[in-house]
């Protein structure tokens, strides 16, 4: 018998309304005109046992609901749920215990207690067995690399350390899977890099990682599988590697032009070129991403087109192609937009 | 561990918490003994000036309503249960809504523990400022005006107090429980604590009131649980005498733990749907 999928989501869907419907409103029976809108609009997705599988997807894009549905912090609109072969809407509490989640980061914490302290709580209230309450503690301590913090109160941490004890958290009831919402959102760099390490030392375990970002090198270096989300609807699936075959381009050049007109002229010749993935005027510059099969073509001719437009070429990089990319292509779009 | 053994030390550990967080905050215990102890100080002076400097007929008239001529004594009982009360109006609510502000709710909402720990747990810390606003009580009454409570009320007033905390446990949550869909129950608390101020004879005898106002007061355990801790500490009443009101105040508890409950997972079901449990 095979085991069950770590997350097995069907026909998700996620409405909220929009608006407000006052008790005053209520009383007096007027109609309600609040209007509702699909934070999540029918995701199917399959986390295999194992792997670290990354929702990626601008702001509001749904991957946070998707992530509080999962964890039973949320009631799906429609659709169904299982977690480690759990129905999530049936068994809530059983789901629960299985699963490690960080979903609000830092802010999850008690500032007020040690980092020990606040485990300790925790550990109760995963029903950790009050023997095992301290090995389990120095374990999670241990794994974020924590351990000489131990006794330190939380405010005291620096925004690094309080994400990696919120990780040291979801790792309390040795859970086959976790969550992590935005793991390294506000992070610097080395604290980002720090995060991502543990992460993928709790794959080397053999544990399922399902995380959420907006940070495409995030996805693109440590997920297994992307799914690509926009609007409430998974784009594109596939491990990062074969998304980025999807684009059709060996390199990608990123143009700004300074322009006097609209710069038609340069987009219509750079698309014989290449694929004009992004075009964007502002300011007298031209912004225009092109995808193609070489560079050193592509390029040479991208100042012959300014040069015949009468604009001038203000900045040139040519870069590999990247899941930003994928993203672009799929929706038009940018990740951060 | 079973699931019943799990959750109960999970409320313990989450009583504990809560205490080690207050204990870092120790300006207000201070604020404690101004409130317990110099607040009901201002109601006895007031009462004794209104009473002509305690007229001995104005002071029989006060004992013909409350059946004590000790003004200070009932005061200050009274305004132990109001600093008990506000304690536990505010307390389970304010704990929840700053665990919803600080993200920790939902932490404590994805682990397997039964959600009714963190609605009751936190009520646990409630006791420490409880004991220590009925301790400053009791020394300013012996220290202000020379009112020492008899040793022998010590047993009665311990067994009200054990009846009366699930009845006052229960009073926090039915409230605490509106922070999961609501957010802000800060007025709401206002109004009720006003509600039991007026019509539980926590600053005069309820005999006071009109008679609907006392039939109402009637449904509320506070007013129990203040008129019985007056009449041991102050009249010496022994608990045999007072067992009438101490079964009313516990059928009283069943039926607002039940309404507290029933509440609660109405209110979490609404804000599973709508996504409050992780707003602020």
């Amino acid at each position: 018998m095979t085991a069950p999928a770590a997350v097995e989501a069907r026909a998700l869907v996620k409405e909220f309304e929009k608006g407000r419907r006052t008790l005053w409103q209520r009383a007096r029976g007027r109609p309600d005109t609040r209007t509702r809108f699909r934070a999540v609009d029918g995701i199917d997705l399959t986390v295999e046992s194992g792997e670290i599988f990354g929702l990626l997807g601008p702001n509001g894009a749904g991957k946070t609901t998707t992530m509080r549905m999962i964890s039973t912090l949320l009631e799906p609109t429609e659709g169904s749920i299982r977690v480690l072969g759990i129905d999530v809407a049936k068994e809530p509490r059983k789901v629960r215990a299985r699963l490690g989640a960080m979903l609000s980061g830092e802010r999850s914490l008690y500032w007020k207690l040690t980092a020990t302290e606040n485990l300790e709580y925790f550990a109760a209230l995963y029903h950790v067995p009050p023997k095992e309450t301290r090995a389990r503690v120095a374990r999670s301590l241990a794994a974020v690399k924590l351990t000489d913090r131990a006794d330190d109160y939380v405010e005291r941490f620096s925004t690094g350390m309080r994400q990696r004890l919120a990780l040291a958290r979801a790792l309390l009831p040795d859970p086959p899977l976790i969550i992590l919402d935005e793991p390294t959102v506000g992070l610097d760099p080395q604290s980002s890099r720090d995060l991502r390490d543990r992460v993928r030392d709790l794959r080397a375990q053999g544990r399922t990682i399902l995380l959420s970002t907006h940070y495409m090198e995030e996805a693109d270096q440590l997920c297994d599988r992307v799914a690509i989300i926009d609007h409430g609807k998974i784009v594109a699936l596939d491990s990062p590697t074969a998304l980025k075959r999807t684009i059709r381009a060996e390199e990608i050049v990123r143009l700004d032009i300074g322009v006097s007109g609209d710069g038609a002229s340069i987009v219509e010749r750079l698309s014989r070129a290449g694929t004009v993935a992004r075009s964007e005027r502002h300011n007298g510059t031209l912004s225009l991403t092109v995808h193609c099969a070489s560079a050193r073509e592509l390029v040479p001719a991208a100042f012959d087109a300014a040069h015949a437009a009468g604009a001038t070429v203000q900045h040139v990089e040519v870069v590999p192609v990247t899941l930003e990319d994928v993203f672009l292509s799929l929706t038009g779009r940018q990740l951060r937009e | 561990m079973s699931l019943i053994a799990g959750d109960l030390r999970a409320f313990l550990a989450s009583g504990l918490k809560e205490l080690r967080i207050l204990r870092r905050y120790p300006l207000n215990f201070v604020g404690g003994i101004f409130w317990a102890a110099l607040l009901p100080a201002v109601y006895v002076l007031m009462g004794r000036a209104y009473s002509g400097g305690s007229d001995p007929r104005a002071v029989a008239a006060f004992a013909e309503r409350s059946g004590t001529t000790e003004v200070a004594g009932f005061v200050f009982v009274g305004y132990a249960m109001y600093m008990w009360l506000s304690s536990v109006l505010w307390g389970p609510g304010t704990s929840l809504r700053r665990e919803q502000i600080q993200g920790s709710l939902e932490a404590t909402f994805v682990s397997p523990v039964s959600r009714l720990v963190p609605l009751f747990g936190p009520g646990v810390s409630a006791l420490i400022p409880m004991l220590f606003s009925f301790l400053v009580t009791f020394v300013s009454l012996w220290l202000l005006f020379g009112f020492v409570p008899p040793l022998g009320s010590a047993i009665p007033v311990l067994v009200i107090v054990a009846v009366a905390l699930p009845a006052m446990y229960a009073i926090g949550t039915l409230f605490a429980a509106g922070v999961l869909r609501y957010g802000e129950i800060g007025p709401v608390v206002q109004i009720v604590r006003g509600t039991f101020v007026l019509a539980c004879g926590i600053t005069f005898p309820v005999a006071m009131l009109p008679g609907w106002a006392q039939a109402g007061a009637a449904a509320l355990p506070p007013t129990y649980i203040v008129s019985d801790i007056r009449a041991a500490v102050l009249q010496s009443v022994p608990v045999s005498a007072l067992a009438g009101d101490l079964f009313i105040t516990i059928a009283l508890t069943i039926v607002i733990s039940i309404m507290a409950i029933a509440l609660f997972r109405v209110l979490e079901a609404s804000a599973r749907r709508s996504g409050m449990l992780g707003r602020y």
